[in-house]
């Protein structure tokens, strides 16, 4: 009795409460409808009403761009101290209107304005090739300017011609169909152009198509060029030539894929017979091309390992001690800051023999000096807050020692380190790196420091190789920093930056530079790191991303030419070494890949695939479960870590694939020796 | 009136037992504790994986829940490089959405008066310079302002009738009131004595303020002096310093009860708890089950305060459940590694 009774009053002070919010209110705003242009500002005033038109004025209205605060945002402003909102670039934006009632009530409602481009003042078409010859697409570019300056591309015209030798489809594509000189006249915002087109006879007598290889293997760049000849036998010289390329793939089931680039490149994916095609107008020339399996694949045998079953394992550094026996470090991930030191010198029998444990939940990153005397180790989740680097004697390994704490300037965290001449490169707080010289490694001193310098700059990792350092920086991509190296006068005290490349994901993680010993290119490796349905820390995850190769024989003109992408697994820290890679995919292991030759396309579609290791173990912290981390050539042996297993060692074995327990019905491929 | 309310509801009940319910942040383990204490014993319910990049520790911190209880919301330290705030379903645990903040976003709250999320960017691993408070429309998800205010801000609390958020600044050691409906800073007042304040120089506060907590009845404020090991009153009718009040090492975060009977401090260097009934010189000191003692929230009937301490490397943070009219201990439950966050989510008979 006493509880109902009880109950019936909190029923009532609750209905009294609600009963003042529950009204059908909705903002009204004179943004409703809004269309402004560049430059202007408004003043919105925006009040609440019920729905018997009844209005209620705010306590006070808040207006924002629904964009947020960040440079996204800046294509409407909102000044509070005027009370106004600026348009600043065209396009159709959300401002939302958030009253604040009399009693406190809070409503809000998002507003589309409408923000106009302004007046074009000059519309552009431009031809892309130098000559247009009959019976080709005439490749064509249209460019807006307006009266504020903005430029836009690829409008879509009005485009007309009176001319009867060339064609203009739905879609604006235009076709040269007979020689002779075209006018092609395009309107956009009132304003008109006209382009004179002439259009050439097709010169050529007789086409003939070039081959760098009639038998590649799959992954194999081969070079066409197609050279025409007049009527009088003469080669012609800058003709716009097409490239194609059709085929069919050994296996049935498989289509016949490949990339062909306009410079008459291309590489196959897989095995089967392809036909190239080189054209210009109504001339074509084809080439057969036979692509057999590159026959790469090789046994890959386990050897040893070290496993970790109390705590994740995170990065790992094989060397060679002082005194020439062999030797590894593994950090731990989100445990108590402990790092294992192994002694590795018989790789099939990996021994634990030493550990550190420091005033950390992570140690995400381990290196160790050129000449194996110190290891450097990072801090994140100290107790107190200073993180930053330990300095470790490991001289001998069966005893490391701590000689130094360094926290300056590194207190955020310290996810990634290298080692490089007596010098640490320390990231600091995922913006930026420290440069600490460590001659003394009891007494390090900070003598520099590189940052991107814009704003949102990030960081993730730092590599270095023959005094150059390469940061990978999430959406800011990779740069190349002259650490010593002389190209761009730096030293570890003045770094100096001198390329740079980034892509569209923006989730560039890790670097590795890669001089290809069959070319002489020079590449930068970049890996992605994405999560894409985020964390479960104790169960597998998923993962994606890949590695991006970008040739980057010349600095200032880097060009991404290929990927190495495992469906359905994302890249982590990676090998390179003898143009064969090493690369940790996560729950896909190690994969080990040749990447000799010319790289273009698709690397893991192109069979390059040597082998791979599995590096999951039955009694690891989570049993079975691969989540490798990292992996390191050294001395023959493929080293690697993993997440939920700890260490672990394997071998290339020179001997093909044992294939007696493959599927016998699995179509052989043809494979050049 | 909605505390008027609450309070009614509360009085008239307290003879009913009572299950309480809130969530506690691990710093180290990106994970976020759904904890039940049914007057004797706490249990955790649910330990919640935060953050979106595995590899990464993304440093969950500030943890506060809407007036509604239907929302929680998270601040996630590290990102690329700004951190964020995560929106949580409190039926599912669930997040639904999120949003880029600045650096460091560490402790927040809910104005009842705007509606808006009032975030601290804390900047803690950061250049020594004025930092902000993010405020956030939690409906749409849209962080709408950056309000700069000093060097490392702190402890992001909303006055009682929602029209004021406080923050103190650690580095710059001063105390700054934000008018959350003009989004603007109204008033500063140095919390260093015999100091003027300048920005440009590298001015390091002997204060250090960690937190700053209103009286829910009356105009004051009271600041964690962490350097100065002290709880500083402030007066907010006059906006002086009216008292300091000597306290162990480093007082961190602050919670006032609903009744303004007792004001609980966690003493970080001490791995302590102070227990002040604010009528009374003397207050209580209590000892944590681990060391680096870190948040604390009262509940809503003013009866126990759930107070985080983080460990140390590898050790589990806990949760200790302080009994105020007792002043001890009366239950601990282990979560995460380095306890931080926590916020009071629903008092259930």
């Amino acid at each position: 009795m006493k509880k109902t009774l009880l109950n019936l009053i909190i029923s009532a002070l609750i209905l009294t409460t609600t009963s003042m919010y529950s009204q059908e209110l909705i903002v009204k705003s004179n943004l409703e409808n809004l269309t402004m242009r560049v430059g202007e500002t408004f003043k919105p005033t925006s009040f609440a009403e019920d729905l018997e038109g009844q209005k209620t004025m705010c306590q006070a209205v808040i207006y924002y761009n629904k964009k947020g605060v960040f440079s996204t945002a800046k294509a409407v402003t909102v000044d509070r101290d005027k009370g106004t909102i600026r348009a600043n670039e065209p396009g159709t934006h959300e401002i939302v209107a958030l009253c604040i009632g009399q009693e406190g009530q809070r409503l809000s409602r998002t507003f589309s304005v409408q923000v106009d481009f302004p007046k074009a003042k000059e519309i552009k078409i431009t031809l892309t090739s130098a000559k247009v010859y009959e019976g080709s697409y005439i490749p064509l570019e249209f460019e807006v300017v307006d009266e504020m300056n903005f430029t836009r591309k690829n409008e879509f015209f009005q485009l007309s011609s009176g001319s009867e030798n060339i064609q203009i489809d739905a879609f604006n594509n235009v076709k040269a169909v007979s020689p002779g000189k075209a006018i092609l006249s395009a309107s956009f915002d009132d304003i008109s152009t006209t382009l004179t087109i002439d259009v050439l006879s097709n010169p050529i007598n007789k086409l003939e198509l070039k081959a760098s290889l009639d038998v590649s293997r799959t992954g194999d760049v081969v070079n066409y060029e197609a050279v025409g000849y007049d009527i009088n036998g003469n080669q012609l010289e800058g003709l716009p030539f097409t490239y194609t390329f059709s085929g069919k793939a050994i296996d049935k089931s498989n289509n016949a894929s490949g990339l062909i680039m306009n410079d008459g490149r291309f590489v196959a994916d897989v095995i089967g017979d392809y036909m190239i095609s080189a054209s210009l107008g109504t001339s074509s020339a084809s080439r057969p091309l036979k692509v057999v399996g590159r026959g790469v694949e090789r046994e890959v045998l386990k050897v040893g390992k070290g496993v970790v079953s109390d705590k994740h394992t995170s990065d790992f550094w094989v060397f060679e001690g002082v005194d020439g026996r062999d030797y590894a470090v593994t950090g731990t991930w989100g445990a108590d800051g402990t790092s294992f030191f192994w002694d590795v010198t018989d790789p099939a029998n990996i021994k634990k023999i030493d550990s550190v444990k420091v005033d950390a939940r992570t140690v995400n990153d381990v290196k160790v000096s050129q000449d194996g005397r110190i290891s450097v180790i990072g801090r994140e989740g100290a107790s107190d807050r200073k993180n930053g680097i330990i300095i470790l004697d490991v001289s001998n390994p069966y005893d490391v020692k701590i000689l130094s704490e360094y926290t300056k300037n590194l207190t955020g965290g310290v996810h990634n380190v290298f080692i490089d001449n007596d010098h640490v490169y320390a990231l600091s707080g995922s913006q930026r790196y420290f440069v600490i010289n460590i001659e003394d490694p009891k007494n390090p001193v900070e003598v520099g420091m590189f940052e991107v310098g814009k704003e949102g700059q990030s960081i993730h990792d730092v590599w270095i190789e023959d005094g150059i350092a390469y940061s990978s920086n999430w959406r800011d991509g990779v740069y190349l920093v002259d650490v010593g190296n002389g190209i761009a006068d730096g030293s570890p005290s003045n770094p100096v930056a001198f390329a740079n490349y980034d892509y569209a994901t923006g989730a560039h993680h890790a670097t590795f530079p890669f001089k290809s010993k069959s070319t002489g290119k020079f590449y930068t490796v970049l890996g992605d790191e994405i999560f894409p349905d985020g964390v479960d820390e104790n169960n597998p995850n998923i993962t994606a991303g890949f590695l991006h190769f970008v040739d980057f024989s010349d600095l200032d003109n880097p060009v991404e030419v290929a990927k190495y992408e495992l469906p359905g697994q994302g890249s982590h820290n990676y090998w390179i070494e003898d143009d064969v890679l090493y690369v940790a995919m996560y729950g896909g292991g190690v994969r080990i890949v040749d990447i000799s030759g010319d790289l273009l396309g698709d690397l893991y579609r192109q069979g390059r695939e040597i082998g791979y290791i599995m590096t999951g173990t039955s009694n690891g912290y989570i049993p079975n479960a691969t989540m490798a981390w990292g992996a390191q050539l050294y001395k023959g042996y493929v080293f690697y870590s993993d997440w939920n297993n700890g260490l672990g060692s394997s071998k290339v074995s020179e001997l093909k694939p044992d294939n007696s327990k493959a599927n016998q019905y699995i179509n052989k491929t043809p494979i050049i020796d | 009136m909605n505390k008027f309310i609450i309070l009614s509801i509360f009085s008239v009940t307290f003879s009913y037992s009572q299950e309480y319910y809130f969530y506690a942040a691990a710093e180290s383990d990106d994970t976020v504790s759904l904890i039940n204490f049914d007057g004797e014993t706490a249990v955790e319910l649910e330990r919640i994986p935060v953050g979106s990049m595995k590899t990464e520790i993304e440093g969950p911190h500030g943890l506060t829940v809407d007036p509604s209880g239907d929302y929680w919301y998270l601040s996630l330290a590290h990102g690329n490089p700004y951190g964020s705030l995560v929106k949580f379903s409190t039926d599912t645990n669930r997040p639904i959405d999120k949003t880029t903040l600045g650096l460091f976003p560490a402790s927040m709250q809910i104005s009842s008066l705007t509606g808006l999320l009032y975030c601290v960017n804390f900047n803690l691993h950061g250049a020594m310079k004025p930092s902000s408070v993010s405020v956030v429309d939690p409906e749409t998800m849209t962080e709408i302002k950056q309000i700069q205010t000093g060097v490392m801000p702190h402890g992001s609390r909303i006055s009682p009738n929602g029209r004021y958020q406080y923050s103190v600044a650690m580095m710059s050691g001063e105390l700054f009131e934000v008018d959350a409906l003009t989004l603007e800073v109204n008033r500063t007042l140095s919390l260093d004595e015999n100091h003027s304040m300048s920005h440009g120089g590298m001015h390091h506060s002997p204060v250090k303020p960690t937190w700053v907590m209103p009286h829910p009845t009356e105009p004051k404020v009271y600041i964690a002096g962490n350097g100065s090991d002290e709880i500083i009153e402030v007066n907010t009718a006059i906006w002086e310093i009216t008292n300091r009040i000597n306290t162990g090492k480093g007082p961190y975060n602050i919670d006032i009860s609903a009744d303004g009977k007792f004001l609980v401090a966690t003493l970080k260097s001490d791995a302590k708890t102070l227990v002040w009934e604010l009528d009374k010189k003397k207050p209580s000191i209590i000892s944590n089950n681990s060391t680096v003692t870190h948040g604390v929230v009262i509940s809503p009937d003013s009866k126990y305060a759930f107070v985080t301490v983080e460990g140390v490397g590898g050790d589990p943070g806990l949760v200790d459940v302080i009994d105020l009219e007792k002043a001890k201990v009366v239950s601990s439950v282990n979560i995460g590694k380095q306890a931080g966050g926590i916020a009071f989510w629903k008092i259930e008979e």
